[in-house]
């Protein structure tokens, strides 16, 4: 039985299909399937021939095999440095034999292949930053993950997630009714302690179009609320897109690029149809990476930029905290010890890191901040990125990954972490339950509400 | 007035006494009864996994579990359900608990949500660090209905409302609360206790008061309720009004003992400090873990 | 003999080399893919240029990023072993002397110490690299007999040419040889992991306009190699 009914080189585009995988549990059935699913070598031969091109080709034939990426990766460093967690290693059993190979390997090979794209590489490319050569290797993971998707070897939930985004354009099976939906019910909400709290929906020519992650319509829309009492209260004019609001992409963990595709779209259309001024996205690393910077590329803009200025919450913040629309009590700043978690996604993969520190120097009294070490562009993955958060088969390792992130805030004797990354703050919070070592984590959003001077016209009367 | 009632429900012990109340009313005043629980927040991010709030194990919530928790849940009420009858249903979510009460309160739109003190092991996960106040101070905030809640045994055994305290500080929360147990005592014929607390704690006025200054407070206070609450009750008769001094939540609670009331209704103010806390709300949790008789919790929201 | 390896064959091995060299570059350049790769090349040319300009510098300075500030043994070895790989074949007075003759120019001369130093250097490192191949796990478990094969290259023409500094008996013998070596790594180098003499430019040129572009170089204060 080469192709399986749940695990096959199908992507998952109908509900049905969709609610058929998520029926096995846990992936029971879609994993024993796995275990027959044959490889095309054809399909995967012509691939290679239509997207390996001089980068990584180079990258994979000029690797000096030095090992100077080996403590580069957190991976190596935590699992008692295995050689075989060396990034070099990592890619070139896998993608490399692939290479060398012509495409000629088998489904027990594809196995290993698969654990090591999605258990032993969270893409947080801090390799990138330490080979002689550039040797990206998380890119080079990134791109292996394509191919093991279309060849059916995916985790379940990647797969699901990946389905998600092809059926609802969102990563959760949040529909464009919900998502206004909630909004206006957080709205109505807590517009009783911010008189004149509204959520504009569709709103043409806006200064600020917000995009956001469907875990928070689902499961967190306090969120929801948060950014519009911020955005409220700093005066901005915004909106919301009823569709085209999801910034996330699990499809880019996955290694979907179509799917990758037709979610950003969905969002750069809102752009084009709403014309705002810019976009902000909600204080999700990965997503940034998807909508802002990797996405113009799979939509196929020549620019490589988004259809209007598209900027991560981190940024607005700073902004606004700079321009004094928000302004800080000082009585109210942070007086604890605290630490921030640097997103590779948007510090080391954009360039943010000066913009969170600023916002530090605002919230928190001076004296509280403790950066991480290493930090910054150099800070080590949370532990749980590129789709290593979800996925229950690898949940052990993932555990084990936590670790570096465990120990580099005891180090920092912080009491509060502040992620401004939806996958950090997963991690963060599942190493709080694994190891308990005491601390609070936190997004911006909620600190700051706590913080904010409130303008007298947003003042509850009474 | 209780045609609907929400039981939020872990559907283990901690539950218990909210429960018989739930079902107790829902006996005598022939309500529908929405069982409700909620699993618990996905512990893998954007996967299905969560760890269920009853055996604190990591469970896949498809169909087939929420089927067998429901199950379990009928199970666990199984002689309490012979009160409702058919009149009842059992519903599953999965989510942090505070949030999935209030989605289910906004969609059901009951008349009044039960819940027990806490649900159960969801109180001392980690997560809850992250979500500033108990569940029920989060729910009783935003709901737009009446919240009982019960914690103590002895305030489940219980044979309908006949003797309701108002506890009240004159605000406008506690003038919707006053409406409230107003229609309440109207509708079940109950007998209607004002009561406000002069709070003399050093730390509320920032001064040992002075006896004199007390006793003035509480002609004032007497004054307020009287010239606030009796214009509003031109037909009603059974009610009486008192001030005192001291604690507001002792105050209240030795009160209700002393009426021997069967129903605490206080106002939960809407706007939350710093930790999402009401400044009411700790009197509020103070005398939800004293009372010997559930208390009702009502902010500026709930609809008349 | 003598004559054909300083004749024909130097021609050949100089032409191979940069021929070889030449279609390496075209074919990189050729090969890049804004769309595969994900980086606006041609949208963004000078953030491009200074992503890359800076991600080749900080690289070629010792101790220039942290890679090489936190591996500083490493950098020793590497730097000692490249400048001398660098600057010996080219710096040399017989090379020189040999240039001039054969293509009608030449470059500045080292010192005859400087030029020991620099060759012992070499071999030095060169010993540690093989070591470190067979005496650390992380490298061990990369290392082919591919990159024992360029270590062996690359030491031939080092070995043969101190032998024939020191052994002036039999010097027309090892002469002949270490020309020879030394052509056979000229010829290899575009063929082998050696041509990273332009891959490395390339490659780091490449990555610094992948940071430079897309991934913050446009937005913060460029990468903190
Ligand atoms: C022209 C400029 C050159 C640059 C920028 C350069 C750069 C590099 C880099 C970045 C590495 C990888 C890091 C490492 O292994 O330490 C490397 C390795 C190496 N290079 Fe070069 N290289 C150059 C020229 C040469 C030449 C001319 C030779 C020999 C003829 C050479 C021989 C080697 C060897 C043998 C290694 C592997 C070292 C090992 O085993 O670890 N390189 N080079
Ligand atoms: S540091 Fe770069 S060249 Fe060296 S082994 Fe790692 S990937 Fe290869
Ligand atoms: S991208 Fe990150 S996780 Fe992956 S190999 Fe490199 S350092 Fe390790
Ligand atoms: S979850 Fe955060 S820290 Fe981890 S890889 Fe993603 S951005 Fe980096």
């Amino acid at each position: 039985m080469p192709e399986g009914t749940l695990c096959n080189k199908q992507p998952v585009d109908t509900e049905e299909q969709l609610k058929a995988l998520l029926a096995d549990k846990g992936g029971q059935i879609y994993y024993e399937e796995m275990k027959h699913l044959d490889v095309d070598v054809e399909m995967l031969r012509q691939t290679l021939g239509k997207s390996l091109k001089s980068r990584l080709r180079t990258w994979l034939s000029m690797c000096a095999r030095c090992g100077m990426c080996a403590d580069s990766c957190f991976f190596y460093r935590i699992n008692d440095r295995d050689p075989k967690q060396v990034p070099a290693y990592k890619i070139q059993s896998t993608l490399g034999e692939i290479v060398r190979k012509n495409g000629n390997v088998d489904n027990a090979f594809m196995h290993m292949a698969m654990e090591t794209a999605w258990a032993k590489c969270t893409c947080c490319n801090r390799c990138a930053m330490y080979c002689p050569h550039g040797i990206d290797v998380g890119v080079m993971i990134s791109y292996l993950r394509g191919l093991l998707y279309q060849q059916g070897f995916v985790p379940w939930e990647m797969k699901v997630g990946a389905g998600m985004h092809r059926v609802y354009r969102a990563q959760m099976d949040v529909t464009p009714e919900d998502f206004v939906d909630t909004f206006e019910w957080m709205v109505e909400e807590y517009e009783e302690d911010y008189p004149g709290l509204n959520v504009p929906v569709d709103k043409d020519d806006a200064d600020i179009l917000y995009t956001v992650n469907a875990r928070e319509v689902k499961h967190y829309p306090e969120d929801l609320a948060e950014a519009a009492i911020l955005f409220n209260i700093a005066g901005e004019n915004w909106t919301v897109p009823s569709k085209g609001w999801e910034l996330t992409s699990l499809a880019m963990f996955a290694g979907d690029w179509e799917a990758c595709r037709l979610q950003v779209e969905s969002v750069y259309d809102a752009m084009d149809r709403l014309k705002p001024k810019r976009m902000v996205g909600t204080e999700c690393g990965h997503a940034h990476r998807a909508t802002v910077v990797e996405g113009p590329y799979w939509a196929g803009r020549p620019d490589g930029l988004p259809p209007v200025e598209s900027i991560h919450y981190v940024e607005w913040v700073a902004e606004a905290l700079r321009t004094g629309k928000l302004k800080i009590d000082p009585e109210k700043r942070i007086k604890e010890p605290v630490t921030i978690q640097d997103s590779c996604n948007y510090i080391r993969n954009h360039g943010l890191r000066d913009v969170t520190r600023e916002i530090m120097s605002y919230i928190v009294e001076p004296g509280y901040f403790i950066d991480m070490a290493p930090n910054g562009e150099h800070n080590y993955c949370c532990g749980g990125g590129g789709g290593f958060n979800g996925i229950g088969l690898y949940r052990p390792q993932r555990n084990k990954a936590l670790i570096t992130k465990r120990d580099q805030i005891m180090h920092t004797g912080a009491s509060l972490v502040i992620a401004p990354c939806h996958n950090c703050w997963d991690a963060i919070r599942d190493l709080e339950e694994e190891y308990q070592i005491g601390i609070r984590w936190s997004f911006l959003k909620p600190l700051l509400i706590d913080m904010v001077v409130v303008p007298e016209h947003m003042k509850p009367k009474e | 007035m209780f045609d609907r009632i929400l039981l939020a429900t872990s559907a283990t012990e901690a539950c218990d006494h909210a429960a018989r109340v739930a079902f107790n009313m829902a006996e005598r005043y022939k309500s529908y009864l929405n069982i409700f629980h909620v699993l618990g927040l996905p512990t893998r991010a954007y996967s299905q996994d969560v760890i269920d709030v009853k055996t604190r194990e990591r469970v896949t919530a498809d169909e087939e579990y929420v089927a067998w928790v429901k199950e379990e849940i009928r199970g666990y009420y199984e002689r309490l359900l012979e009160k409702t009858g058919d009149n009842y249903g059992i519903e599953v979510a999965v989510g942090s608990p505070h949030r999935e009460i209030l989605r289910a309160a906004r969609n059901n739109d009951p008349d009044l949500v039960v819940m027990g003190g806490s649900t159960g092991h969801m109180e001392d996960s980690s997560y809850k660090k992250t979500t500033a106040g108990s569940t029920f101070q989060r729910v009783a905030k935003a709901a737009h209905c009446p919240v009982l809640v019960v914690t103590r045994p002895a305030a489940s055994f219980w044979g309908g409302f006949s003797r309701i305290v108002l506890g009240t500080d004159f605000s406008e929360a506690s003038d919707v609360a006053f409406e409230y147990a107003l229609q309440l005592a109207r509708a079940l014929d109950c007998e209607l206790f004002l009561f406000h607390a002069v709070d003399v704690s050093a730390m509320a006025m920032g001064k040992v008061m002075a006896q004199d200054d007390i006793e003035e407070k509480l002609r004032v206070a007497r004054r307020r309720m009287r010239s606030r609450y009796v214009p509003k009750m031109p037909d009603f008769e059974s009610y009486t009004m008192d001030a005192w001094e001291g604690l507001p939540y002792v105050e209240i609670t030795k009160y209700a003992r002393e009426k021997q009331a069967d129903l605490i209704i206080m106002a939960h103010h809407a706007k939350r400090d710093a930790s999402g806390q009401a400044p009411m709300g700790s009197t509020m949790e103070q005398v939800i873990v004293r009372a010997a008789c559930p208390v009702l919790s009502i902010n500026r929201s709930v609809k008349k | 003999m003598h004559a054909f390896l300083t004749g024909p064959m130097f021609y050949i091995s100089i032409a191979v080399l940069v021929i070889g060299l030449l279609v390496r570059v075209v074919r990189y350049i050729r090969g890049l893919d804004w769309k595969l790769d994900r980086v606006a090349y041609r949208a963004h040319r000078k953030a491009g240029m200074k992503g890359a300009a800076r991600s080749i510098f900080k690289w070629l300075v010792p101790f220039g990023t942290r890679s090489w500030r936190v591996q500083p043994v490493m950098t020793v070895v590497f730097f000692v072993f490249h400048i001398g790989v660098v600057a010996v074949p080219l710096f040399l007075l017989a090379h020189n002397m040999f240039l001039e003759e054969k293509l009608g120019f030449s470059f500045f001369t080292l010192p005859a110490l400087a030029a020991d130093i620099l060759s012992w250097g070499v071999l030095a490192a060169l010993l540690i690299l093989v070591l470190r191949r067979i005496a650390l796990p992380e490298v061990r478990i990369l290392t082919t007999f591919h990159d024992y094969f360029i270590l062996a290259l690359t030491a031939a023409p080092f070995v043969t040419g101190l032998i024939c500094r020191y052994d002036p008996a039999n010097y027309d013998f090892w002469l002949l040889i270490h020309i020879a070596a030394g052509e056979l790594l000229l010829i290899l180098i575009p063929f082998t992991k050696l041509s990273h003499v332009v891959t490395f430019f390339l490659s780091r040129a490449q990555i610094g306009m992948d940071f430079g572009i897309k991934r913050g170089g446009m937005k913060g204060k460029g990468m903190a190699w």
